[in-house]
């Protein structure tokens, strides 16, 4: 695995949470935790993915690790564990592949009979790859939320 | 099963004031939803609320636009719902009410005291500045362009966009602009300035780069608590989440598309 790469997908991580930590009004004394998170789960990601996961599994793998990690940091900061979890894994969402996804549903209107199998192809696959990988950083981020609450009693 | 004459006790003569209890304790739901909370924080915060002023009996009903709110002291119990406005994101407003919250369960505060602290928290919770909100979202866009493989190159032009970006969607939003236009007329203006900045820099990655620029635009709190939401028990309001995730991601990509149909008249 190559040390740089690694580092520089851990930084930009970093960054990207930060910024968005910035976006969700988080105090500044709180923006390390953000970063942190970020950092985690990108270093995590592109771990998994050096180790040759697919994209989903690496994700699924990065928010478990930023969920659970939340929960045992959970009495050292004050931000709420939901936000620390969402902008530790913000930086994975896919945004681009929705993006592309929807855009290739868009040029299906204007493709020629020829074209059109291969772009619905890669549409879908784009917006299956989003489904998926939402769907694991969601469930992710759940499991460890879900085994370590404690609810309140009503 | 209970008899139902056990689940309506005895009416004591007694009036307690609950509509102004139940109010209060909506408000301070209300204004978690909107700050971005799940629907679990909602559940517990009301039930923190109402308890704390005196309730004995709670029970939550939470929809994506509302929440309907049953609370009972003794034989008395009334009903009573709100309007939820936008679902946006403060995770500052949303650590005070939790602090608030804690002292109301204590038994430290009256209901009027209460609604005072709500009211003094919706008006003076402090909000970053417009610019550094800009700044901010624009190195973060740039970060996501580096993950996306955008070229050094890009890279620039990606954070000045996405900075212009988040000052228009910031006055856009100020004026109550509709969100959905708002994303679109955003989408639009900074993968159009990300394309350009990235073409005149000389980036290989042009396409990359107006992608990169849009990525402020992503719903990604609602994603997450839609799912939760889910999980928690709560599918309907996670539907609702998801559905408008859709939405906005179809309007996103209206705008990109439009970007990307003028820059390729342009160039």
């Amino acid at each position: 695995m190559d040390f740089l790469f690694l580092l520089h997908q851990t930084v930009c991580g970093a960054i990207a949470a930060a910024g968005f930590g910035v976006l969700f009004n988080i105090p500044f004394r709180s923006l390390p935790w953000c970063a942190v998170s970020g950092a985690l789960a990108l270093a995590v990601r592109t771990y998994c993915l050096g180790q040759g996961w697919n994209l989903e599994a690496a994700s699924f793998a990065a928010a478990l690790t930023v969920g659970a990690a939340v929960q045992v940091l959970r009495a050292r900061t004050d931000i709420s564990q939901n936000a620390l979890d969402v902008v530790g894994c913000i930086p994975m969402v896919p945004g681009s592949f929705a993006a592309k996804a929807i855009l290739g549903m868009f040029a299906l209107t204007s493709t020629s009979t020829g074209d059109a199998s291969d772009t619905l192809i890669t549409a879908v696959q784009y917006a299956l790859r989003v489904t998926f990988t939402i769907g694991a950083i969601g469930t992710g981020l759940a499991i460890p939320t879900l085994l370590l609450r404690v609810r309140v009693s009503r | 099963m209970d008899a139902i004459e056990t689940l309506i006790p005895d009416d004591t003569g007694a009036a307690p004031a609950l509509e102004p209890l139940a109010m209060v304790a909506l408000d301070a739901g209300r204004m978690l939803m909107e700050a971005g909370a799940n629907a679990t924080s909602v559940d517990e915060i009301v039930a923190k609320f109402a308890r704390g002023l005196g309730a004995e009996r709670v029970d939550l009903r939470i929809g994506y636009a509302s929440l309907a709110i049953t609370i009972g002291i003794g034989a008395n119990g009334i009903t009573r719902m709100r309007e939820v406005g936008h679902l946006a994101v403060n995770q500052r407003l949303d650590q005070e009410l939790w602090h608030l919250a804690a002292r109301v369960s204590r038994h430290k505060l009256t209901v009027e005291q209460t609604r005072a602290e709500l009211t003094r928290l919706a008006t003076q919770t402090p909000r970053h500045s417009t610019w550094v909100m800009a700044v901010a979202v624009g190195l973060a866009c740039a970060a996501f362009g580096r993950l996306l493989k955008v070229d050094w190159a890009g890279t620039g032009p990606v954070f000045l966009a996405a900075c212009l970006g988040q000052w228009v969607r910031r006055e856009l939003l100020t004026r109550h602009v509709n969100v959905f236009i708002c994303a679109t007329v955003v989408s639009f203006l900074s993968s159009l300035l990300g394309g350009i900045g990235a073409h005149w820099a000389g980036s290989a990655t042009i396409t990359t780069a107006m992608i990169a620029s849009i990525l402020l635009l992503v719903p990604g709190v609602p994603s997450v608590n839609a799912q939760s939401d889910i999980l928690d028990g709560h599918p309907t309001l996670g539907s609702a989440r998801a559905v408008t995730v859709a939405v906005i991601l179809i309007f996103v990509a209206a705008g990109l598309w439009l970007g990307q149909v003028l820059f390729a008249k342009i160039f």
